[in-house]
């Protein structure tokens, strides 16, 4: 597929995401810190999002298991969490976790595992989302490469 | 012709993915002042935590190198947390400015680092206009 047409896809598949609520300006902002000097920025900080966050609920769900929850730690890793959704502009997590804090203050471990669900969902929903734009991202990258090698050869050529 | 000098920075934030954010805010910004004449080179230093600050800035002070022109300092953090980290560096006599970069941004927490010694207070995630305007603040830019 030509790099205009994946543009294409890139563009309306986010802004399907920002349609949807899962995405703010500070997605915006990272787009725009993405220059020359590097032009990985974003698919490093989204990866960098999707790992550390599935590593953050498997250990909510882990420290909610246990039989004497320790409210603090687990407001810890929901701090967490919000700050690398805050840093993404992953809005709908973001605001979640907000929640979440507030039932880790009030000691809920009822309204800890009701907010980890929804929490858990809306992620991993986010997630499947930008590993789709990160494909669509390295498929442009890869054909803006193969034209740029196609016409080097076609100038030696002539 | 323009004045031009090496401006360091010392980003102090637990987590990763703010680190890689804050990173190339600043290196942006430093771009934006070499093409306005102003500083050119940016040394760009980064700590963990606060007790890993405090080391970077007790060696900065013992080395020849030049002391650092700005500290970006987050609050929580593991092993030593940005009130802390902050107390001991003015402890030290360091007067460089130190701004928290904290997403808590109650009156209370702006009031207690304020009180720990920072300059100035700015909430998560940092913008390249809120540096702007904290590197102006300062006259960094």
């Amino acid at each position: 597929m030509a790099a205009a047409a994946l543009t294409n896809q890139l563009n309306a598949l986010v802004n399907n995401m920002f349609a949807m609520g899962l995405l703010d300006d500070q997605f915006q902002q990272l787009q725009m810190l993405q220059d020359s000097t590097a032009p990985d920025f974003v698919s490093e900080v989204v990866t960098l999002f999707c790992d550390d966050g599935e590593r953050i609920i498997c250990e909510l769900a882990r420290q909610l298991e246990k039989p004497n929850v320790d409210f603090d730690r687990v407001d810890s890793y929901v701090h967490q969490l919000k700050g690398s959704s805050a840093s993404v502009g992953a809005q709908k997590v973001k605001n979640t976790c907000i929640q979440f804090r507030e039932f880790c203050q009030q000691r809920s471990r009822d309204g800890c595992l009701k907010t980890l669900d929804l929490v858990r969902t809306e992620f991993y929903d986010l997630r499947s989302k930008f590993q789709a734009m990160l494909q669509i991202m390295n498929r442009k990258a890869e054909s803006t490469e193969k034209k740029k090698n196609c016409d080097a050869e076609a100038e030696g050529a002539s | 012709m323009a004045h031009r000098k090496m401006m360091r920075v010392l980003l102090v934030e637990d987590e990763e993915i703010n680190r890689l954010e804050l990173a190339q805010v600043v290196a942006r910004a430093a771009l934006k002042a070499a093409a306005g004449g102003g500083d050119d080179d940016l040394v760009l230093d980064e700590a963990e935590n606060g007790a890993a600050a405090v080391q970077r800035v007790r060696d900065a002070a013992t080395a020849a190198a030049a002391p650092y022109d700005l500290i970006l300092m987050d609050k929580q953090m593991p092993v030593m947390d940005g009130h802390e980290a902050t107390r001991r560096i003015r402890g030290m006599g360091v007067t460089t400015p130190i701004v928290a970069v904290s997403s808590d941004g109650l009156p209370a927490d702006v009031e207690a680092f304020v009180a720990a010694g920072a300059d100035d207070f700015t909430s998560k995630p940092l913008s390249k206009e809120k540096l702007g305007d904290i590197l102006a603040k300062f006259r960094l830019a």
